[in-house]
């Protein structure tokens, strides 16, 4: 379900989050690296990791948002699930580049996740072409959950 | 994964003569057949480092090397011959990219792989001729390609300008290039120089994902990103010119365009949608492998039957996509010349297919054999007088095309009968990868990139300049060596070398 509201933006949305990714060596591909203070934030911080390797996040203006929903049966499928829900949010009608994402159901139980993604639709001539993401693999991917140590990543590459 | 020292690991490795490695069993657990691949003394370097660095202990975050990759895919069920890597293999998702390996279809447990196709289904290259010269070219060569650059939607997030609504998309998925020839992009004779007549008949729409059909309908007719590219090429050396002849190639610095694309996102949603599919079936008949990412399911089963549907219906959208941009390709040329494309000469050569599964007869121990042959990251090379190569090569064998990394020069290569029997009729497919992409952007400078280029008097229109030293020559492995390995080896033999004049890219 896609809900636009164009205007009912509200202040607290254009705040952008600081970058917690880098980007891996790999000989064909590219590997996301993305952390953060929860597991949570580490998921939403891999879904920009992605968009930031298609444009410069720079020229993205936060004008829209849509929200998806990605189910899966384990953890790592849920990751997988939830970041090729954003390659098609992107691939297809509206077209949206992310700047920010916001996860706003997190259900490592049920591996149900459900997202609000703010930017904009992609327009060659305002936002430079980056690389093109083909598919999400399961190569090498890792979740590191340790809640004891305050250590949350994940390591997940890309087909390009 | 057998983790073992790197000398404990050569033990397995034996070379065979200067241009060849066989793979022991054991290397790798269960495998069924050995595995081999080709290199010369600069590749073997290149290919034993990248096994030396993954015996290192304490290694995290890895990937496996190409030749453990080569093992894996010989412990697959219905493998028969060898697994085998081409001179530019190197490590990929499930097979190593420059592989290929056949399975036996009268065997009930054989699978078929979409990792053995890989994500871009029908990946593949096609060589278009002129009548021009290159000093013809060269006082327009950058309106030329600027006009080409126009004309071709390049890089992420480029639409097609083909007009296309959800019916002709179930059209041109079922009907390929017979599909583009009805709507008046192709000449007739395009198609006899295409691998299967540039349309697979088992295609069948019905089994591909809405996915999938909602990602390829805007990307119809766009070139891509990545090493994907269009490029006005110069013919620079001609090794047989009986050979080249035929393919209408007469004098050195005659004009040439290759094309170098795929089926976009079409293609790699199918094989997204597949590797979900396959895991359960792989559960379900107990199909054991090395690597989770050799997701696999048996070629009769429900999912295999699916999957080589579906691929059917990606490589279908290929060529269409290959043949837009023909299309468009032809308009440049015939807008800046003020010429009709007919006039130009401009016919298709050839177009090969570099990332696909195909069902071929092959002979195993004097038996002729029903197979389905994976080619990933490497070109079908059927030699002179094999029946599925069109009548005007029965004397030359298949052209290959092989193309180079940007800047650096492309080859024509025509398959041999040593190939047919050692390789299954395959040889390499470009360049391969030496540097990663976050290496290359690390070393190299994009300005001084396209200096450099601009030194080498090629013209270059680029989508993303900031990202082309991912794609600089640097970051690949030397073209010439790779194709001079297949030459040695007799697995297909050199005909014609083409040098750039023109890049357009994503």
């Amino acid at each position: 379900m896609d809900e636009e509201l164009e205007g009912g933006l509200v202040e607290d949305d254009f705040i952008i989050p600081p970058v917690k990714y880098e980007y891996l060596d790999h000989t064909a591909d590219v590997q996301l690296h993305a952390w953060g203070n929860t597991l949570k934030e580490a998921f939403e911080q891999c879904g920009m990791a992605m968009f930031a390797y298609m444009t410069e996040m720079d020229y993205v203006q936060i004008k829209e948002v849509h929200t998806i929903e990605a189910n899966a049966d384990d953890l790592m499928g849920l990751l997988y699930h939830f970041l090729d829900e954003l390659l098609f949010l992107f691939s297809v009608e509206p077209f949206l580049i992310c700047k920010k994402l916001v996860i706003t159901e997190f259900n490592t139980e049920e591996f149900r996740i459900v997202c609000k993604c703010y930017g904009e639709e992609f327009q060659i001539g305002k936002h430079p072409q980056g690389t093109e993401v083909k598919a999400i693999t399961y190569s090498a991917m890792q979740i590191i959950d340790q809640p004891k140590d305050n250590k949350y990543e994940v390591f997940v590459i890309i087909d390009i | 994964m057998v983790v073992r020292q790197y000398n404990e690991e050569l033990k397995y490795l034996e070379k065979i003569n200067p241009y060849c490695w066989k793979i022991k069993k054991g290397f790798q657990p269960n495998m069924n057949v050995e595995g081999v691949f080709y290199v010369n003394n600069t590749l073997e370097k290149l290919m034993l480092d990248e096994l030396r660095n993954s015996c290192r202990p304490g290694m995290t975050g890895g990937f496996l090397p190409g030749v453990k990759q080569i093992a894996n895919v010989a412990a697959l069920p219905g493998i028969v011959g060898k697994s085998v890597g081409l001179p530019d293999v190197h490590s990929g998702y499930g097979f190593a990219i420059g592989n290929m390996a056949a399975f036996d279809t009268s065997d009930p447990t054989s699978i078929v792989s979409p990792g053995g196709v890989g994500f871009d289904i029908n990946c593949g290259v096609r060589l278009l001729r002129t009548n021009l010269h290159e000093k013809d070219v060269q006082p327009i060569k950058e309106q030329l390609a600027q006009s080409l650059f126009d004309h071709i939607p390049v890089g992420v997030g480029s639409k097609g300008i083909i007009p296309m609504n959800a019916r002709d998309l179930e059209e041109a998925l079922e009907m390929g290039m017979d599909w583009s020839l009805r709507e008046g992009y192709v000449w007739a004779e395009d198609k006899e120089h295409c691998e299967e007549y540039g349309r697979m008949l088992n295609a069948d729409p019905s089994k591909v994902s809405l996915r999938a059909k909602k990602r390829g309908l805007p990307q119809l007719g766009t070139l891509g990103a990545g090493n994907h590219y269009a490029e006005i090429q110069v013919v620079d050396e001609i090794y047989d010119k009986f050979a080249a002849g035929k393919m209408g190639l007469e004098r050195l610095g005659q004009v040439v365009v290759m094309i170098h694309s795929g089926s976009r996102g079409f293609g790699h949603q199918v094989a997204t949608d597949a590797l979900v599919q396959m895991e359960k079936a792989m559960k379900r008949d107990q199909i054991a492998v090395n690597d989770r990412q050799l997701a696999c399911a048996r070629i009769n089963s429900v999912e295999g039957q699916n999957y080589l549907k579906s691929m059917a219906a990606a490589a279908n959208f290929a060529w269409v996509n290959r043949s837009s941009m023909t299309f468009l390709t032809r308009q440049a040329f015939g807008k800046q010349f003020k010429m009709a494309p007919d006039d130009l000469d401009m016919h298709v050569i050839y177009d090969v297919s570099h990332n696909v599964a195909k069902i071929e007869e092959h002979v195993i121990d004097g038996k002729l054999k029903t197979l389905l042959v994976h080619r990933k990251g490497s070109t079908r090379a059927f030699p002179p007088h094999h029946p599925l190569i069109p009548v005007d090569y029965q004397l030359t064998g298949q052209p290959v095309l092989i193309g180079g990394s940007m800047g650096t020069c492309s080859y024509v290569l025509t398959g041999t009968h040593q190939g047919m029997t050692e390789t299954f009729g395959s040889t390499c497919h470009g360049a391969g990868r030496a540097l990663s992409r976050a290496k290359s952007r690390r070393n190299l400078d994009y300005k001084e990139v396209l200096v450099k280029l601009e030194e080498m008097g090629i013209s270059i229109r680029v989508a993303s300049p900031k990202l082309v030293m991912e794609e600089a020559p640097e970051s690949y492995k030397n073209v010439t060596d790779v194709v001079n390995t297949c030459h040695a080896a007799g697995i297909s033999k050199k005909t014609v070398k083409l040098r750039p004049i023109a890049v357009i890219k994503g």
